[in-house]
């Protein structure tokens, strides 16, 4: 298990999907943030690069599309590790995350000797992740409601509308702040870390930020994966298709009425 | 010594018919001028059709019998004798001699030509439409209109009827455009630009703006050039007319002191560009001005020459014209639909308040959010030096 590169930490799947993410999530701060300034100088410059902001728009429809699926592909992920592989919900915080929390900064206050041994996922992921699947979610609802603002205002009426305009462009910003602070600070800063690109992890750093599990491979502690049983692999594939019905007969619903006469588009 | 005759111009031609003859006689009287006098000094026989064929040269220049002609021949004006009453109008006008006298600061010749005066019906006119921009602008540096709607129509697209010069501005009693009883002076405009676009300017006069021009003689509505600019006037069906059209509203709407006046908000173009169209309007005209829009820009919605006050309308009646434009565009929209627009309102608690409370949740949670990232960021960063410098 362990190699000179480090320690396996992540699989092609998890590699894939943070590489679509880590596209998807810059091309729409891109592609968003001059929408959201428009009167800005840069906002133009932006736009002029792109070729006109129906471009630009083109692009962040369809980058958003592409992380609404993601996030569609994650709940049946999920789906398919908690219900078939009887995988525990390493992301899903709780008291120990507290404690972690507290200890992390007695430790930096110099009031506690020793650092929290965190686990697979440590407070600075989970916090990480809960604020991405949240705030996906979110971008994705408003997201919809902006796209197709004629079919949603007899629902949740116009005001609505840019109540979701609102929210969409804060959640936006803190997102992309988040992502400049938070993340950038702990993979990139505190140390480099490739583990995302390369699925491996250098052990002292896995000894530093997730002790528990470290200790937990090398005593071959770590749960297996639960084998594949023809009940739950069915039980999954009822939900999963649930999932994937639910999704086609949303884009099936917006699709049939066209918001708005097509904008007059340039050369 | 009289040498010609009354009526007969052949002695005149003597000299002044030909380069030649002119310098044959300059030589002879020792005088030393050079060609480009020569050829000024050169005269052609009246042609036909000009106004004054069946007049001799000494019915103008009667002096001019004595040769060698007097020193001050020049000085005199000879149309003034005849033409009175143009003279006593140019003298009322921007044009006038200073003096009162006969000598204007825009000389008869200088606008109707010299020895080759035609009327201005004649193709061949200087005065006819099509050539009298090149007479103004000889002194008056404004080529701009030869860009505008008006000199391409009547230089390129060779309707005689379009606005030269003179339709706006008059001819002998041109004034400047300051004065009172000018043709293009801000009370009077609408009036000028009236004389061929009838429908519009009444439309204008019962708009907000006419209206308090009209009867109040508002100092700060516009008149029909602070929209279409006077010389430069640009077609308002051009894409770029459009594009640049909510900018061109701001330019009073968005002026904070002007609009203080009158109680207006000056956030009407701000929320626009916030808003959906306006996001795009603001975004086309940066990346290409020309690019046609059909979004909804101020006079979509507001009308233009009959530009209404909205306060004055009523609730009901503009949320209805507001509906049926929507429609024009988003088909099946109902009036549910147009709360997706705050009416140029900026949210607070008592109007839109659900947009006002999630903006107010983004202003706290940001920098909350942020600044805990930071603190924390700060903590550890300090954390992890001093154990390391302990260790």
């Amino acid at each position: 298990m362990t190699e000179d590169r480090g320690i396996r930490r992540f699989t092609a799947r998890h590699i894939i999907n943070h590489a679509i993410m880590l596209v998807c999530f810059l091309g729409l701060v891109v592609t968003g943030m001059p929408q959201r300034y428009p009167a800005q100088t840069w906002a133009k410059a932006v736009v002029m690069l792109f070729g006109g902001v129906q471009r630009v728009r083109f692009v962040h429809h369809w980058l958003g599309t592409i992380m609404a699926f993601q996030l569609v592909w994650h709940a049946i992920e999920v789906l398919w590790l908690t219900v078939v592989r009887r995988a525990p919900l390493h992301m899903m915080p709780g008291l120990p995350d507290w404690r972690h929390f507290l200890q992390q900064v007695r430790f930096n206050f110099g009031l506690d000797s020793t650092p929290p041994r965190m686990a697979r996922y440590g407070f600075p992921e989970k916090i990480e992740y809960l604020a991405l699947i949240w705030g996906t979610a979110l971008m994705v609802a408003t997201g919809l409601v902006l796209l197709y603002p004629v079919r949603f205002s007899p629902m949740v009426g116009g005001e609505a509308i840019l109540a979701a305009k609102a929210a969409h462009g804060g959640e936006a910003l803190l997102a992309f702040l988040a992502i400049l602070t938070w993340h950038a600070y702990f993979v990139h800063v505190r140390h480099w870390n490739k583990s995302m690109f390369t699925g491996y992890l250098e052990e002292e750093a896995y000894a530093e930020e997730h002790a528990l599990e470290l200790q937990q491979i090398r005593r071959g502690e770590a749960p297996e994966p639960a084998p594949a049983r023809i009940l739950r692999v069915m039980v999954f594939a009822v939900m999963a298709l649930i999932i994937v019905a639910g999704t086609g007969l949303l884009l099936y619903w917006l699709g049939a009425m066209a918001t708005a006469i097509t904008t007059v588009s340039g050369g | 010594m009289a040498v010609a005759a009354q009526g007969d111009d052949s002695a005149c031609f003597e000299c002044h018919g030909s380069i030649e003859k002119a310098r044959d006689a300059a030589a002879a009287m020792e005088l030393k001028l050079d060609e480009a006098r020569l050829a000024r000094l050169v005269v052609e026989p009246m042609a036909s059709g000009t106004s004054h064929v069946a007049m001799a040269c000494l019915d103008c220049h009667p002096k001019a019998a004595d040769v060698p002609h007097a020193a001050d021949l020049g000085a005199q004006n000879p149309c003034a004798t005849c033409h009175e009453d143009a003279m006593a109008a140019i003298n009322r006008s921007a044009h006038k001699d200073p003096a009162g006298g006969t000598s204007p600061r825009a000389p008869c010749w200088a606008c109707h030509g010299a020895h080759d005066v035609r009327p201005a019906k004649d193709a061949a006119s200087r005065l006819h439409p099509n050539h009298i921009a090149e007479q103004c602008l000889a002194c008056h540096d404004k080529r701009e209109y030869l860009e505008g709607e008006h000199g391409h129509a009547l230089q390129i697209g060779g309707l005689d009827f379009a606005a030269s010069c003179v339709s706006c501005h008059g001819a002998h009693d041109i004034q400047l455009h300051g004065a009172e009883n000018s043709r293009v002076a801000r009370r009077t405009v609408s009036r000028t630009c009236g004389t061929c676009h009838a429908r519009v300017e009444q439309a204008y006069l019962k708009s907000v703006h006419g209206a308090a021009l009209s009867e109040h003689d508002n100092p700060d509505v516009p008149t029909c050039v602070d929209c279409h600019s006077a010389h430069k006037t640009a077609s308002a069906r051009s894409a770029r007319f459009r594009l640049d059209s909510p900018q061109m509203c701001g330019r009073c709407h968005a002026d904070k002191r002007m609009m203080a006046k009158y109680g207006l908000s000056t956030a009407v173009l701000a929320t626009y560009v916030a808003d959906f169209h306006g996001t795009t309007s603001e975004l086309f005209r940066a990346a290409s001005p020309d690019q046609p829009l059909n979004q909804a820009v101020c006079y979509d919605c507001h009308g233009f020459h009959d530009v209404e006050s909205v306060t004055k309308m009523g609730v009901e009646q503009v949320k209805s014209r507001l509906l049926v434009r929507c429609q024009a565009c988003h088909p099946k929209a109902t009036k549910a639909f147009l709360g997706a627009w705050t009416s140029h309102y900026v949210p607070s608690p008592d109007r839109y308040p659900l947009i006002y409370y999630v903006r107010l949740f983004y202003v706290w949670v940001i920098p909350s959010t942020v600044g805990f990232f930071l603190a924390y960021i700060a903590l550890d960063v300090w954390g992890r030096r001093r154990h390391r410098r302990v260790s």
